[in-house]
């Protein structure tokens, strides 16, 4: 069964349901999806600017607003330079 | 940390004859005075005013006495020591 | 860590909760419970639109309606230390056996925990029958 617990501890990306982008690392979630964020930055993609990125500190988002949670290769994520990517951003999610 | 459990975080017996605002899914506002109340949050409310959407606010309706179903309420708070104010929030960003 | 336990550790804390129809509140929290309704004191209510601003003297906000609630970073630390010293606490206490509350700290409600599915483990059989 999947299983958020390999990711504990980890940079992930966490894609919500109102089109939002946050980074952060994951300290802690529950059964239900809750997530525990700690140095989280959100990223706000535009086609006309670089990515900005927004401190937000320590979060918990609920679960049921959570899309997608991406485990992030640091690494990799080093190597952007964020002011160079020109993206849409996401639009919400419309039931 | 053990909190005994099934009690309510919010005692609304300290609202009861006073007015209270509550918000409901979907967006609906409205003011009442509480009459009573149960474990799942549904409210008897009295003279109640729901404040109609769009137009500034300025638009509210009567309703009368009303049972207000608890799982639809979003948000409760006490009209006294509600007011609204300039923007408290100095030089953000 | 849960994060109801980091919500339970944020009483009497400041924090902004964002509601799913993009109010914002920042307020004290004075309580919290496990659906993650919450008490808020003195209260800052800003609009969707982030025009119109009003101050609470107290709200109760239904934990389906939360999208996130940002606590102060400090709280991330404060309760690690706290579960470090109850686990210390505990395990001195009990000496060498180690009781199942213990292990609840850490994020893995995996026995009984809520959510998990009950009674029916298609996979891998864990000792009913298969082949049916």
């Amino acid at each position: 069964m999947a299983s958020l617990q390999g990711y504990v501890d980890h940079r992930v990306l966490l894609i919500l349901q109102d089109g939002r982008a946050i980074v952060g690392v994951m300290a802690g979630f529950d059964q239900k999806s809750n997530v525990v964020l700690s140095d989280s930055k959100e990223r706000v993609y535009s086609m006309d600017e670089g990515v900005e990125e927004i401190p937000l500190g320590l979060y918990l988002v609920k679960g049921d607003q959570i899309v997608l949670i991406g485990e992030l290769d640091d690494a990799v994520d080093q190597s952007v330079d964020l002011s160079t990517v020109r993206a849409e951003p996401l639009p919400p999610i419309r039931y | 940390m053990d909190k005994p459990k099934r009690e309510a975080i919010l005692d609304l017996a300290k609202y009861v004859n006073e007015r209270i605002r509550v918000k409901f899914t979907g967006g609906r506002e409205v003011t009442g005075v509480l009459k009573g109340y149960d474990q799942l949050l549904n409210l008897v409310l009295d003279e109640v005013e729901e404040q109609l959407q769009t137009e500034g606010e300025l638009k509210t309706r009567s309703l009368g006495l009303v049972v207000l179903r608890g799982p639809t309420v979003t948000l409760l708070s006490p009209v006294d020591g509600w007011e609204e104010i300039a923007n408290p929030f100095v030089a953000q960003e | 860590m849960l994060p109801l336990s980091l919500l339970n550790a944020a009483q009497n804390k400041p924090m902004l909760v964002e509601l799913k129809n993009g109010e914002t509140f920042n307020g004290h929290l004075i309580n919290c419970d496990n659906f993650m309704n919450i008490t808020l004191r003195e209260v800052y209510q800003t609009s969707a639109e982030g025009d119109r601003f009003w101050k609470l003297k107290e709200c109760y906000i239904r934990g389906s309606t939360i999208k996130y609630l940002r606590v102060p970073d400090t709280l991330l630390d404060a309760v690690k230390e706290e579960q470090n010293r109850a686990r210390e606490a505990g395990r001195s206490a009990r000496g060498a056996h180690v009781s199942g509350a213990g292990a609840r700290g850490r994020g893995m409600p995996t026995r009984g925990g809520r959510g998990m599915v009950r009674g029916a483990p298609a996979r891998g059989g864990r000792g009913r029958g298969r082949g049916a």
